[in-house]
Parts: structure tokens; sequence; C-alpha cells
């Protein structure tokens, strides 16, 4: 009698490391270089009003990212505010928040990784 | 042996052989040249060259002040090291350049910034320290050039002028809100020092 045929060992990795994957995909911050993100933050002066623990002008980052938390729609939200320079209140007055001034997409996208993980 | 007490009584009391119009005019004249000397040696430390004569100072914090406005602007007006950094009035500035004494320790002797990497290593302390007495002076140097009273706010951009508003009604000084004007803000910096 045959034995039953063993799944290929490509194909007995593969479940899992779409899972994997698929877990990897779901949290913003993985892989996220904060470094980069906050020597972008400095340079487009966003310290000026935000701050990564406490409210200032502006609300913390940390409280951002706890505001967002379990959103899947949190990457694509903050990208469109970064970006499209919302109007903000700001001790009562209402301005427009500053477009953020990157090199590329990416840099915006791993800034805003970074700011959801924290 | 004589007390140098009652030599230097003696030194003050005994008449002079000179006229007492010499003696005032020899006074005089010898004030005027210390204090002369005085003050221009201390003004020559206030140059541009002179704080950018070591490399400590020309390899870091000056080639980022040249890519500022502080440095080139559309006017021609430029705020160089010393108007930032060192009082105008004279009894704040002497004592100013009293503190230096520290700097030229670590220059000479310490070597506590003397490449661009320890320069990075101490830049949030140093950072911390120009804050700290820019704040505590209601950043008096900013003020020289800058005043709530000369500001026009209709030529200020909305973003700015709402936030000049908002920092003059809950009495800011300009150091709270323009950290890193003129200079690269250290990396550490996360604005919850302020």
């Amino acid at each position: 009698m045959d034995k039953p045929m063993k799944a290929r060992p490509i194909a007995r990795l593969a479940a899992p490391a779409l899972a994997a994957a698929a877990l990897l995909s779901a949290m913003p911050a993985f892989g996220a270089d904060a470094a980069a993100a906050q020597a972008l933050a400095r340079d487009n002066k966003c310290f000026t009003c935000h701050a990564i623990d406490k409210d200032k002008a502006a609300p913390a980052w940390k409280a951002v990212a706890a505001k967002y938390k379990g959103n899947k729609d949190a990457v694509a939200i903050l990208t469109k505010h970064l970006t499209t320079g919302p109007k903000v209140k700001l001790g009562g007055s209402e301005m427009d928040h500053p477009v953020l001034n990157s090199k590329s997409p990416d840099d915006t996208k791993n800034f805003v990784e970074w700011l959801l993980s924290l | 042996m004589q007390s140098f007490l009652s030599r230097l009584r003696q030194f003050f009391l005994r008449p002079s052989a000179l006229s007492l119009s010499a003696v005032v005019a020899i006074g005089m004249l010898s004030g005027l040249i210390f204090w002369g000397g005085f003050n221009t040696g201390m003004e020559a430390t206030n140059s541009l060259a002179f704080c950018t004569g070591c490399h400590e100072m020309r390899d870091t914090v000056f080639q980022e002040y040249k890519e500022t406005i502080h440095y080139k602007n559309r006017s021609g007006v430029r705020a160089i090291c010393s108007d930032c950094h060192v009082p105008k009035d004279w009894m704040h500035k002497f004592v100013r350049k009293v503190q230096a004494s520290q700097e030229l320790y670590g220059k000479f002797v310490s070597g506590v910034v003397d490449t661009p990497e320890k320069f990075e290593t101490h830049r949030m302390e140093l950072a911390q320290h120009v804050w700290a007495t820019m704040k505590a002076s209601d950043s008096r140097e900013c003020r020289n050039c800058h005043s709530w009273e000369a500001m026009d706010p209709h030529k200020q951009q909305p973003r700015a002028r709402a936030m000049m508003e908002k920092g003059q009604k809950e009495g800011k000084t300009c150091i709270d809100c323009h950290k890193g004007i003129s200079h690269l803000l250290p990396k550490e910096y996360t604005g919850d020092e302020d």
C-alpha cells in the first residue's frame, strides 16, 4: 500500500509564512525607521507644536497613536492629514496644518508608521 | 621689612615729583589705553571670524547656520553668532565672556567636542544650556532685533499670525517655540523637553 503523500516542504512553509506576512502588514509600525521619521519631524519643525509624550499646542503623538489604535484606515487617514494641509484647531484658532515636506511618499509612509507605533 | 600694605599706603600718599596735572594726564591716558584695549579685545572675540576660527564651531554649527535665514535672507540683514549668543549690554557681556573661559578649557584641555562625532554626542546637552539661558533671559538676545511691538501681524502668514498671537497671550518667550531656528535640533529632542 502506498504511503500517504507528504506535502512538499515549500508548501508546508507557505501557510505560516503567509499568516506571518498578513500579521506583519497589519502592524503599521513594523520596520518603521524611527531615526528617519524623527529626522523628518525635526526638519519639518513638527516639534514646535507636537511632542511625543505630552500635549503642546497640538496633541501628543502618543495620543494620536492611541486614538487610531486598531483602525485599519489609520495610515491612510494620517497620510491624508499630512499631505493635504487640512484645517486644524489650534489655541482657539483655525489654521491649515502644514504639509509634510518629505522627499518621497515612502518617507511619509515611514513617518506615519512610526507615529502609529508609539 | 615694610609690609605690603604700608608700601601700598606710601605709594598712594607720598607726593609725586610730577605736577598734579601731569599725574592726572598720565592716569587718564593709562585708563584710556587699558579700557579701550580691553573693550577692543572683547569686541574682537564677538566677530564671526573669531567664532568660526576653531574647527569645533566651523565644521558643525556654522555650516548649519549658513543654511538659515539668520545668515542669508532677502533683506540682507545678518545676525552673527554673537548677536544671538552674547548679550549687548556691558555687564551681561562681561559675565558671558568670563563663562566662555570654560569653553577655552574644552578647546585646549579636555577636547570635549573636538570631532564632529563628539559634538553630536554632546549636542543635546549644549543645546539645553543655550535654551535654558535664553529662557531665563526672556530671549533677550532675540529681542535685540525682534519685538512684539514692531511686528505687523497682517504681514505674517495666517498660521504664523495665529501662533504668534497664541504665544503672546500665553506669555511665551521666543525660544519656547523657535528652537532649532539657526542650528539643527539634537536627534534626542522630542518636543517633550519644553
